[in-house]
């Protein structure tokens, strides 16, 4: 790679950018006009929300009491409002209206005559008095200690909730009720004769520790980051447009690719452009909302602008994430034909971003080691814990963010310069989609296996059933339940769409599914493989929980399954958590999504597929420990060359994790040789001691090495095969399948 | 100066399954002689001077230029190239000038020499007038010259021109045809691409007969007259796209 080249290039990228207004516009005149401007306009929006009056219907004002006074002059007491506001609510009296009845005022509030109604029942004001009177008179039914019996009927605020000014107005009423009847409790108590402040003897005070800086930085630590990141974005997403959709569209991108600069350079070029922009863009938003937003501050309270330290970071931040959505974005809008398509991607990477910005804006999410290795979300709390001063604590986890991102950046390099390899993203005629055609054309020409964007499909369609199942199914009542509910998830949502493709979309369904016959002995080493990893699987799982503990809102609902599966018949258990999931989920994951995406090569298709297993298991948690073990189970199908190792591996996994909830350290005195293996906890469930996890890995590497010559076994007898009977499929017997065939 | 061997370009496609865009085509040409390639649009012309020009990969065969081989020195192909077809345009934002020296800073060329060839080709190709403007304000024809001169500014061997003529009117596509005569006459090789007869009648030494991704014929003008006894190529074009679709049907029924 020439430098001088990718100099050249990224020159040439930026004056033509420099030279597109659209692009000035975006980066330089929007964020210099548009933040003065929204902060002019939210101060008036504001002003004018406050300032406007509502209107009240009041019925039976005649049954209040002479005293303390509500009105005065036909509007409510001026000194029941706090600002001495009482115009704000404009009051309207029924005898002037029509008709005083209750059911008149929830019709006019609901027609929106009025925001709301304030309704005083019949015989308020004299039961009001016959209680007052006999608290004063500490009638004869009442003991000391024991409450006044008599009871005053409740005045009403109809109101509308779907309304947000009748819901201010309910706002504002409630604030003038509340001090009224404190008033009339007051002159209650002076009744009896107590002071008072007997009601109220003090009130509580507020000390904040918080400085105006470290106040500030909270404000500005919860705006700064999140605007940094979505201004990278978009300074990123257009000019990335412009330089590869709007290439190919205007046809100089040819020109480009036919000339001596290779095509590492072209891309380092362009990613540096867009690069460039995407750090200008933020930047410049980060300034002028600066400027603006302490300019707004500082008139409406003290603090100032955010500190110093803090905008190094930022800046500091802004690198890595503006790498990873320009590689983003360049590689999206090198798939795109033309700009007008390019466009179209934006919605799809706000989508995948967006969570990953807002997550750590969700109260109570912080910075630990589990959420910096999340990428975007990682840095975003580590800049937050930053711009709150919080130095040690983002030092701690400066590493695993810096891992993560750079790993993202790497992947979503690799990602852009794969695309500007590849002949069929460079080159891809637009096609007019004809369905009926599509159709015929999927059936006539059905592969034996599946092929990679069948196998995507196939994954997707999972998902989503799986995610309309999760709320459209209720929720279990009682094991039988559970039973019933655990089935029909595995079968209706995984195994039966898997075979509708399998018969659809190939053409032969025992390869898709890859239901052969393997060697013998894969089956009782896959079981065994089974066995010597559980230890460490339980230790894994006891890990995965410390490092992403399982949330306050779903911790009940799990404690209540564990608890009704102690309760459950063991084999009931087995068949529904371990048999049924091992057929289904084997026939989905090794079988299908295995068979299609092995045509990307072993390695991606056995990385692929986990990735999807692991998606389906929805929580977090699970979803992390699936993918692992479908990496595993993945290796077992591609050496064996049969799901059927899987099945087994997998049946006996779950199975020994059921197993082990029903142990418990009450039953150990019956085996007492198994306390050296096993940590029995009281409710349920065991842990094994180091030795024990560590051997079992032994073991299992063992039984893998086992599985590796198996396999390498095959492949020769398989080419022997092929020497012999010409056209056995080439996807089953080789272990890495030429890339990109079928699929572009 | 260019050897074109059994070159095969295959690829699978939504719609028509595995398409054969080439299918196994050979051909030579020499310094000082245009090569022209004759076919309707479809044909597969633009997939292999794509290949020639690097840009595409081919599925098989093999194709060397001035001794160096597309697929395995991309790079040193690409230097002994100019590549000019209806698809490569021009830089709307940038000036002529400022186009044709960023290709000839791309190819390594110093800033004295590169002023100084840029000059004579400004001059030559009498483009003195597009200098300063912009390629979104320049008419059809400008761009056309501007992209000559891009692809010329190194000096290569070789010029592939690419339907270089479409969408040209007459004068233009006159200019562009005296343009590639001339490079003939320097010693240059030429491959030129194209569906119109005339301009294969008019300028080319040797002619291939493109359908459906295979030669249907090749050779001098004369010696395709003589082997098909039809003197006019248009004729001759037509009567071999007729026999090749009818043995298509024959075979297919």
């Amino acid at each position: 790679m020439k430098l001088s080249n990718v100099r050249l290039i990224l020159v040439r990228e930026v004056c033509d950018q420099l030279r597109d207004r659209r692009t000035l516009f975006m980066i330089a005149v929007l964020p210099i006009v548009l933040y003065p401007l929204l902060g002019m306009s939210m101060l008036q929006v504001t002003q004018f929300m406050q300032e406007r009056p509502t209107r009240v219907l009041v019925i039976g004002a005649e049954r209040l009491p002479a005293s303390p006074v509500l009105f005065q002059d036909k509007q409510f007491a001026h000194d029941l409002f706090a600002g001495g506001k009482s115009e704000l609510l404009e009051t309207y009296f029924a005898p002037d209206t029509g008709t005083p009845s209750r059911d008149n005022g929830l019709a006019l509030v609901q027609a929106g005559t009025f925001e709301a109604a304030l309704y005083f029942p019949r015989d308020f004001a004299a039961r009001l008095e016959a209680f007052r009177k006999a608290i004063a008179l500490k009638h004869p039914s009442v003991q000391p200690g024991e409450e006044v019996r008599l009871e005053v009927p409740n005045p009403e605020i109809i109101y509308n909730a779907a309304d947000e000014k009748s819901q201010v107005t309910f706002a504002r009423l409630s604030e003038v009720l509340r001090r009224w009847s404190d008033r009339i409790g007051e002159d209650n108590l002076k009744a009896t004769g107590v002071s008072a402040r007997a009601m109220r003897p003090f009130y509580v005070g507020a000390a904040d520790v918080a400085d105006v800086q470290s106040r500030s930085g909270a404000l500005w630590s919860k705006i700064l980051p999140v605007l940094m990141l979505l201004w990278a974005l978009t300074g990123a997403f257009y000019p990335a447009i412009d330089l590869c959709a709007g290439e190919k569209e205007r046809g100089t991108l040819e020109t480009l690719l036919s000339s001596p600069a290779q095509r590492s350079e072209i891309v380092l070029g362009k990613l540096l452009t867009v690069m460039l922009f995407s750090i200008l863009t933020a930047v410049l938003n980060l300034v002028s909302v600066g400027i603006t937003g302490s300019m707004i501050l500082a008139r409406m309270s003290d603090m100032g602008m955010p500190p110093p330290v803090a905008i190094v970071a930022l800046v500091i931040a802004l690198v890595p994430i503006a790498a990873l959505f320009s590689a983003l974005c360049l590689a999206l809008a090198a798939f795109a034909k033309s700009t007008r398509e390019g466009q179209y991607y934006l919605m799809p990477l706000l989508l995948v971003t967006m969570p990953l910005v807002i997550l750590p804006m969700s109260p109570g999410v912080e910075l630990n080691l589990g959420n910096s290795l999340i990428p975007v979300t990682g840095l975003v709390l580590l800049l937050r814990n930053v711009l709150e001063g919080d130095y040690w604590l983002a030092v701690r986890y400066l590493p695993g963010v810096a891992v993560a991102t750079s790993l993202a950046c790497l992947m979503a390099i690799r990602w852009a310069v794969n695309q500007f390899n590849s002949e069929s993203v460079l080159f891809r005629e637009s096609e007019r989609l004809d369905l009926g055609l599509w159709l015929r054309h999927l059936w006539r020409e059905r592969p034996a296996t599946p092929t990679a964007a069948m196998a995507v499909c196939c994954g997707v369609a999972i998902l989503l059933l799986n995610f309309f199942a999760s709320f459209s199914l209720p929720a279990p009542e009682g094991f039988a339940g559970f039973v019933r509910m655990a089935f029909v998830t595995q079968v209706a949502v995984i195994a039966v769409p898997v075979l509708l493709l399998t018969m659809f979309l190939t053409a032969s369904p025992r390869q898709a599914l890859s239901l052969n016959w393997p060697a013998w002995r894969t089956l009782p080493l896959a079981a065994l493989l089974a066995v010597a990893l559980h230890p460490a699987a339980t230790e894994l799982q006891s890990l995965v929980r410390y490092l992403y503990p399982v949330g306050d809102n779903v911790l009940p609902a799990l404690e209540r399954l564990q608890a009704m599966f102690r309760e459950a018949n063991v084999w009931a258990l087995v068949f529904v958590i371990a048999l049924v999931p091992a057929i289904c989920e084997e026939l989905a994951f090794r079988g299908f999504l295995l068979s299609g995406f092995r045509r990307l090569g072993k390695c991606r298709g056995i990385l692929y597929s986990a990735l999807f297993f692991g998606l389906t298991h929805g929580v977090l948690q699970q979803s992390l420990i699936a993918s692992l073990l479908g990496v595993l189970l993945g290796y077992l199908a591609v050496q064996g060359r049969s799901i059927l190792p899987g099945v087994v591996f997998h049946l006996c996994h779950n199975a020994l994790l059921v197993i082990n909830t029903r142990i418990t350290s009450a039953m150990l005195p019956d085996w007492p040789q198994l306390r050296a293996w096993i940590i029995a906890l009281p409710d349920g469930g065991c842990l094994f001691p180091l030795p024990v996890v560590v051997s079992g890995f032994l073991l299992a590497a063992l039984v893998l090495i086992r599985f590796q010559k198996l396999g390498d076994d095959g492949q020769q007898a398989n080419r022997v095969m092929e020497s012999v009977v010409p056209g056995l499929p080439a996807t089953l017997s080789s272990p890495c399948s030429s890339p990109g065939v079928g699929a572009s | 100066m260019i050897h074109v061997h059994e070159l095969a370009k295959h690829y699978s496609d939504l719609r028509r399954g595995r398409f054969v865009a080439l299918g196994g085509i050979s051909f030579s040409a020499r310094p000082g002689e245009i090569y022209g390639l004759l076919g309707p649009n479809g044909a597969g012309k633009t997939t292999a001077l794509r290949i020639l020009s690097t840009v595409l990969k081919p599925t098989g065969g093999t194709a060397l230029i001035n001794s160096c081989d597309v697929v395995k020195q991309p790079a040193l192909v690409r230097q002994q190239i100019g590549f000019i077809s209806a698809n490569t345009a021009v830089y709307d934002r940038m000036t002529g000038w400022e186009m044709v020296e960023y290709f000839g800073r791309l190819h390594g060329i110093e800033r004295e020499e590169l002023r100084f060839r840029m000059e004579s080709l400004f001059e030559r190709l009498k483009m003195n007038d597009v200098r300063d403007v912009l390629g979104a304000k320049m008419s059809t024809g400008m761009k056309q010259k501007v992209s000559i001169a891009r692809a010329m500014i190194h000096d290569p061997p070789v010029l592939i021109f690419d339907e270089a003529t479409s969408g040209l009117d007459v004068l233009v596509a006159r200019t562009v045809l005296n343009i590639v005569a001339m490079l003939r006459d320097q010693g240059k090789c030429v491959v030129f691409s194209t569906h119109i007869m005339r301009e294969a009648e008019k300028l080319c030494d040797r002619v291939a007969v493109m359908y459906r991704g295979q030669f249907l014929t090749e050779g001098t003008l004369d010696e395709l007259r003589e082997r098909h006894g039809e003197r006019d190529l248009e004729e001759l074009f037509f009567q071999l796209v007729s026999q090749r679709d009818e043995s298509a049907l024959r075979l297919a029924s």
